[in-house]
């Protein structure tokens, strides 16, 4: 697609990053099909397309955000669905991305956006904090309906207290940095990503996910230092405290490298996974030695899926009797385009695993998604949750706690994928998961 | 597609027309709707020849005039055929058989058995060539088996009963023929049982390519005694001998009924299908085609008191044969609307040809179009004028 | 260069009583919009060398809302453009200035499914796709298959009359179509055929498919639906030159086979699209064909051995029949995100869609060789070597305006040479706006008054998708109805 920038504006790295994504898109319009809002909303300024279209003249014209690109780049997910749809390869998560950073540089949102979006940018991040706000939350919870009017903020505010669980668990003792030895002869030695909002939401599936590797041969670490990824802050655009996060992360696991090696940093929230990745690109503009610790760490970044049918895994119980539906968290099918690991893995424990329809739409999660965006957030959970009962299963597994927390709730347990596999190879059986059949 | 003289001379005649004109092929479906108050005739007798066959490409370009069964002996020697099995109604309607002219079979748009898997004789018109109302020679599409360039008018003047254009020339698609053909046939079922036996084979993997039910009285005017006095459904396979063979097997052991018919009795019975040679022949009768969804074919059937008939199109199409009256034309058209589908009177003394609608009539605002674009192709109205609808 | 005509200064003038009027007409607020930043990306369809701002964009979720537009902009001689997925790759959805695009995107769900009578009833904004989606489980299918039917929606596909690659057994839109809900210029919602076959009256349906807009708004379709064949397998084979392939193209037809699909790809599309769907195509060869044939397994093989003997008198340099589901599927892949594939080695192309007869193409395929290399750009063809509707895809830096216009007349120059071999404009995409000036090539012009006399029976004051379709002229030239 043509574009029209001056050479001036293509002198600086970012812009021209979005000007290589633009040339390469040729303007056909698969994206649309598979992109959630579109779907819901009809509108081409609600397509990937259209999204991209609106960037494409705002970033030309060197023109601040309008309150018409924010509508329209706020409502969409990141699921990059439209990037496993198109054929010409356009990047555009890149795109979006520096959209979200120019956006936060050149709007000023309403006060009542930017407190929102400030407090959940500062408090998700840092679990601690997040938890002490989600017990906050379970105390006022019952007063969401007093919440009056279908403003905006209203209905954000309901949304959010209707996302806080009725039960926080307590700290993990084991929470914070430590080293798990493998049991048996080290195989490998790997670093986990503990996360923020997953260690405190569901402390579990990082145990399990210990638990299993461990039991595999592979030494853990938890790396001092190291904690949210980055991406909560990146996708609402805030670029300073997201990069923040991300290097200290880098930084962390580089010490760990010198120190003894790592064949892998293993994550098993999806959502994080794709940053991770990401982190090369991130700091392409940094220093030679920066960037290429940011790389280093990105190529050594691998879903948890990933690690466990690089390295094997056997179940030791016998087959559980039971349907799992598979919900392809977006991050992993369309972020990291990983599709058949969790799957095979699944059958490979003995799950009998079926695939719902429209398995590439989102199920509204998206990070902050359903606090930012509760409409379409829920219109997408109601299509996911009618589309997952179609299949009839006994139980949903997912690859992404924000998946897992937003099909919660329903009728049917909603568990992470290495839990089920952990629970196979000796450990414990997930909660609400039904006993074998 | 080239000019000829024959085709200049047509444009000159219908320039230099100033009272309306009966657009005639071979006159064999001048039985067919209204009938047309004409000063005069115009023929295309003169337009006759193949002029561009090419088995490889699939197309083959004739002048209207041509006997229809010199194409297709063409064709055949060449191992193809019409797609859209165009019928021979001579027997039926009683005019001289074997005469009909190409441009007669597409100004009706007249198909066969196969139109219900393969299209009708309208989806296979690649290109014409016709003189408009003004006299002049217009073509539209071309001998290229796909072309969306310009308004398709192929489609507008085929079944258009020559009253926006006289065709000139047809260029067709076609196909190799099959190899062989088989039937399933079914004794014995009723007009509903049939319908949903019918529906099953069509919506089977096995391409199936007829889907006929006829009952005892008409089943008895086949040339292959089949069911001894009871109703037939026929279901008919065409493809390589070898997956006739296994289809026609496969689709009887699903349906669990039926004996499979071998090639030359199915050659033979399709064609009389095809001919419509199940119905009485018209002599004073009136003859009804019916258009509907198959599933409501049996219904059209019954609600029409002392005509006969049987069920084509997997249902969808009702031949039926009567008192030539305008108590079963009113019938047969309130089957038809209830039924949301369409009649055609194919046949009936010009009496009741005038008195009815012998199609349904257009909703105002449709009609209107309808005035406009045979204003716009015919503007002095001269082109078999009153043909489909009474003052157009 | 496509030029437009200059827009009405009084609907310019009237622009916010327009958009006061399309408020009125539909009910969501967020389904009219007027600001120049939100109606930017509407500018453009699936060909974006072609761009104008449209006055403004309507976003009906029925028909009755389409109808209350359509009076509104009678009443006021306000032009409109109607749009589906915007995929057209001749610009048939590119707005005017003066004129409201009706984007029919909301208009997305299945009305009805009727499997015993094989049809189903959905609005204009289904997907190709989603039709048979919606009925696959039943094992049924809608036919036609354009290489965009992931997006492109069914209302876009009856006016376009679109095909794809399986049009050679199952025809064009044309031919898998039972009825059409129409929006006629006026405002009148109108049923044209139904559930059953064939009209009695003047083809209506046949007209109105393929006629990009000009005649009617369509709402609702009512589409056959067919049975699947019980499976389906492809095989590839690749040739050392054009003529070769060609002439393999021959011999399957002249053998009585009509396989399901017949593709053809030359050198440069076969490693554009190999790059992207990883399907394994001869990277070795100068031309490829895709072969797909239908029916049981035993069939199946028996087909493919018959092709296979067909091809190898022609000394492939390989043969490959697909051994699986999921190699059938990549092989697709490949060819249906040829368009796209192309993007990822050329910032941009421009995608023909002449016709010529099948035996022409070595012939034709060299001299778009020829003019490739006098215009210095490269060129990858895509061929429906069974109904000879060629895909020369050109491509071009659209950032360097020499090198667009040299592509668009390269184009043309094809496109020209199609008519002149036997063949015609376009086979599937449309005329447009893209192809609109290069009419005169194929049609005299009473013939062309002729169209458009037709046109003006329908829309007779030309609101309907203004400049496609018909080469400019003056609005007082143009017939007025009889």
């Amino acid at each position: 697609m043509q574009t029209n920038f001056t050479e001036s504006q293509l002198a600086d790295p970012d812009t021209a990053v979005a000007n290589q994504v633009l040339r390469s898109c040729v303007h056909c319009g698969l994206c649309t099909a598979t992109c959630p809002t579109f779907q819901l909303l009809g509108d081409e300024l609600d397509s990937p397309r259209g999204r991209i279209y609106l960037i494409k003249d705002m970033l030309e014209t060197n023109r601040p955000a309008t309150e018409e690109v924010v509508l329209h780049v706020d409502r969409c997910l990141s699921c990059l669905s439209c990037m496993t749809t198109c054929p010409s390869g356009v990047h555009y998560m890149h795109l979006v991305d520096h959209a979200r950073a120019y956006i936060e540089r050149t709007y000023r949102r309403p006060l009542a956006e930017r407190l929102i979006r400030g407090v959940l940018g500062w408090i998700i991040p840092r679990p601690r904090v997040f938890r002490l706000a989600l017990a906050g939350a379970r105390l006022v919870a019952p007063l969401a309906r007093l919440i009056p009017g279908q403003s905006m903020l209203a209905r954000r505010l309901r949304a959010m207290l209707a996302l806080a669980p009725a039960n926080v668990p307590g700290p993990d003792p084991n929470e914070g940095p430590r080293l798990y030895p493998a049991s048996g002869p080290r195989k490998a030695r790997v670093a986990l990503l503990a996360g923020c909002a997953q260690q405190v939401l569901a402390p579990e599936i990082n145990a399990a996910t210990i638990r299993l590797l461990t039991r595999l041969g592979c030494e853990v670490v938890v790396a001092k230092g190291a904690g949210c990824c980055g991406s909560l802050n990146h996708h609402m655009g805030q670029h300073t405290p997201a990069m923040t996060l991300a290097w200290t992360n880098i930084e962390a696991w580089s010490r760990e490298i010198d120190k003894d090696g790592l064949d892998a940093v293993v994550i098993n929230a999806s959502g994080c996974g794709t940053t991770v990745k990401d982190y090369g690109f991130m700091f392409r503009t940094e220093p030679a030695a920066n960037r290429n610790k940011a790389e280093l760490i990105s190529g050594l970044a691998v879903d948890i899926t990933e690690l466990l049918t690089r390295i094997g895994y056997t179940p030791t119980r016998p087959k559980p009797g039971l349907t799992v539906a598979y919900h392809s968290a977006c991050s992993l099918q369309h972020g990291q385009q990983i599709t058949n690991e969790p799957k095979a893995l699944l059958r490979k424990a003995g799950f009998r695993v079926v695939e719902p329809a429209e398995g590439h739409l989102c199920c509204g999660s998206a990070g902050t998604y359903n606090m930012l965006q509760p409409d379409i957030a829920t219109r997408l959970r109601t299509r996911k949750l009618r589309n997952i009962a179609k299949t009839k299963p006994d139980l949903v597994a997912a690859g992404n706690i924000g998946c897992i927390t937003q099909l919660s709730g329903d009728a049917l347990p909603v568990v992470h994928t290495v839990a089920l596999l952990d629970w196979m190879a000796g450990g414990p059986r997930p909660e609400g998961v039904p006993c074998v059949a | 597609m080239i000019p000829s003289e024959a085709e200049a001379a047509i444009a000159r005649q219908v320039a230099a027309a100033r009272e309306p004109l009966l657009v005639r092929g071979a006159g064999t479906k001048f039985g067919m709707l209204r009938p047309v108050q004409a000063a005069s005739e115009i023929t295309t007798e003169g337009l006759t020849g193949i002029t561009l066959y090419a088995p490889k490409e699939l197309i083959i370009s004739a002048r209207a005039g041509t006997p229809l069964h010199e194409i297709e002996s063409t064709l055949a020697e060449h191992g193809q055929h019409l797609i859209a099995e165009p019928p021979d109604l001579s027997l039926l309607l009683g005019t001289a058989a074997n005469t009909q002219t190409l441009g007669g079979v597409v100004a009706t748009n007249l198909s066969g058995p196969r139109r219900v898997a393969w299209g009708a004789m309208r989806d296979h018109v690649m290109g014409i060539r016709a003189v408009t109302g003004r006299g002049e020679v217009i073509h539209s599409g071309g001998r290229v088996l796909k072309n969306v360039t310009g308004l398709d008018l192929c489609k507008l003047l085929t079944g258009s009963h020559g009253t926006l254009g006289i065709i000139t020339e047809i260029t067709l698609k076609v196909l190799p023929a099959p190899e062989a053909v088989g039937t399933i046939a079914i004794p014995g079922l009723n007009a509903e049982q049939a319908v949903a036996v019918l529906s099953a084979a069509l919506g089977s993997p096995y391409g199936v390519s007829g889907a006929a039910w006829l009952p005892a009285e008409a089943a008895a005017r086949l040339p292959e005694p089949i069911a001894a006095g009871r109703s037939v459904t026929l279901i008919r396979i065409e493809d390589f001998a070898t997956s006739v063979a296994y289809r026609t097997e496969k689709l009887r052991g699903e349906l669990s009924a039926g004996e499979i018919l071998d090639d030359t009795a199915s050659r033979t019975l399709w064609r009389a299908v095809r001919d419509v040679r199940a119905l009485p022949t018209a002599n004073g009768d009136g003859i009804w085609r019916v258009s509907v969804r198959p599933s409501a074919g049996p219904g059209v059937l019954r609600a029409v008191e002392g005509a006969t008939g049987y069920l084509d199109w997997g249902g969808g199409l009702v031949w039926l044969a009567g008192p030539a009256n305008e108590t079963t034309h009113r019938a047969i058209e309130a089957a038809a609307r209830a039924a949301a589908g369409t009649w055609t009177l194919m046949h009936a003394p010009d009496s009741l040809r005038n008195a009815v609608d012998v199609v349904p009539p257009e909703s105002a605002p449709l009609a209107a179009i309808s005035r406009r674009v045979k204003g716009a192709m015919d503007p002095r109205g001269i082109l078999n004028p009153g043909r489909i609808y009474s003052g157009l | 260069m496509i030029t437009l005509p200059d827009p009405k200064p009084d609907v310019l003038a009237r622009r916010d009583a327009v958009i006061a009027g399309l408020r009125a007409a539909v009910a969501d607020a967020e389904g009219v919009i007027g600001d120049p930043i939100s109606l930017k990306p509407y500018e453009t369809d699936g060909l974006s060398a072609y761009r104008q701002m449209p006055l403004a964009v309507a976003l009906p979720e029925s028909t009755e809302e389409v109808a209350a537009i359509m009076r509104f902009c009678h009443a006021n001689g306000v032009r409109v453009v109607p749009r589906g997925a915007g995929t057209s790759l001749s610009g048939g959805a590119l707005p005017m200035a003066d004129a409201v695009v009706v984007g029919l995107m909301r208009m997305n769900q299945i009305l009805d499914i009727n499997y015993a009578d094989r049809c189903a009833t959905v609005q204009a904004g289904v997907t190709n796709i989603g039709i048979t989606n919606a009925v696959s489980d039943e094992g049924f299918f809608y036919a036609p298959d354009p290489s965009s039917q992931l997006a492109c929606m069914i209302g876009g596909n009856v006016n376009m009359n679109s095909g794809g690659a399986h049009c050679l057994k199952y025809g064009v839109t044309a031919n898998n179509l039972l009825g059409l809900k129409i929006v006629t210029v006026d405002g009148e919602i109108l049923d044209i055929g139904g559930e059953h076959l064939d009209a009695a009256g003047y083809d209506w349906l046949g007209l109105l498919t393929g006629s990009e807009g000009q005649l009617a708004l369509v709402t609702e379709i009512t589409v056959r639906i067919l049975r699947s064949p019980e499976g389906a397998r492809a095989m590839l084979a690749g040739f050392a030159s054009n003529e070769i392939a060609g002439a393999c193209v021959d011999s399957i037809i002249s053998s009585g086979i009509i396989p399901v699909a017949l593709e053809f790809m030359d050198r440069p599309a076969i490693h554009a699209c190999e790059a992207f769907a990883h399907a394994g195509y001869p990277l070795d060869a100068e031309a490829m064909l895709i072969i797909e044939v239908e029916g049981s397994v035993a069939e199946q093989d028996d087909l493919l051995a018959r092709l296979s003997a067909i091809c190898n008198r022609h000394n492939p340099m390989s043969l490959k029949v697909s051994r699986s589901v999921e190699e059938s599927l990549a092989i697709w892949k490949g060819r249906k995100g040829a368009f796209g594939a192309i993007g990822r080695i050329s910032p941009d192309y421009l995608c023909m869609d002449g016709v010529i007869p099948t035996s022409k193409l070595p012939d034709v395929l060299r001299r778009i060789q020829e003019m490739s290399d006098s215009y210095g750009l490269k060129v990858a063809n895509i061929f429906h070597a069974g109904d000879g509707n060629l895909h020369p895809l050109i491509m071009f830096d659209a950032n360097d305006p020499t090198s667009f216009h040299k592509a668009e007349t390269f184009g043309a120059e094809i496109l020209k040479l199609c008519v002149e071999v036997g063949g015609c404009l376009t086979g599937e995409h449309g005329v447009g706006v893209e192809k609109r000036d290069l009419m005169p090539f194929q049609f005299a012009e009473h013939e062309l008054e002729q169209q458009r006399r037709i046109k003006s029976a329908f829309d007779p004051d030309w609101l309907l998708n203004p400049s496609k379709v018909f080469p400019l002229r003056a609005p007082a030239a143009l017939p007025r109805a009889a």
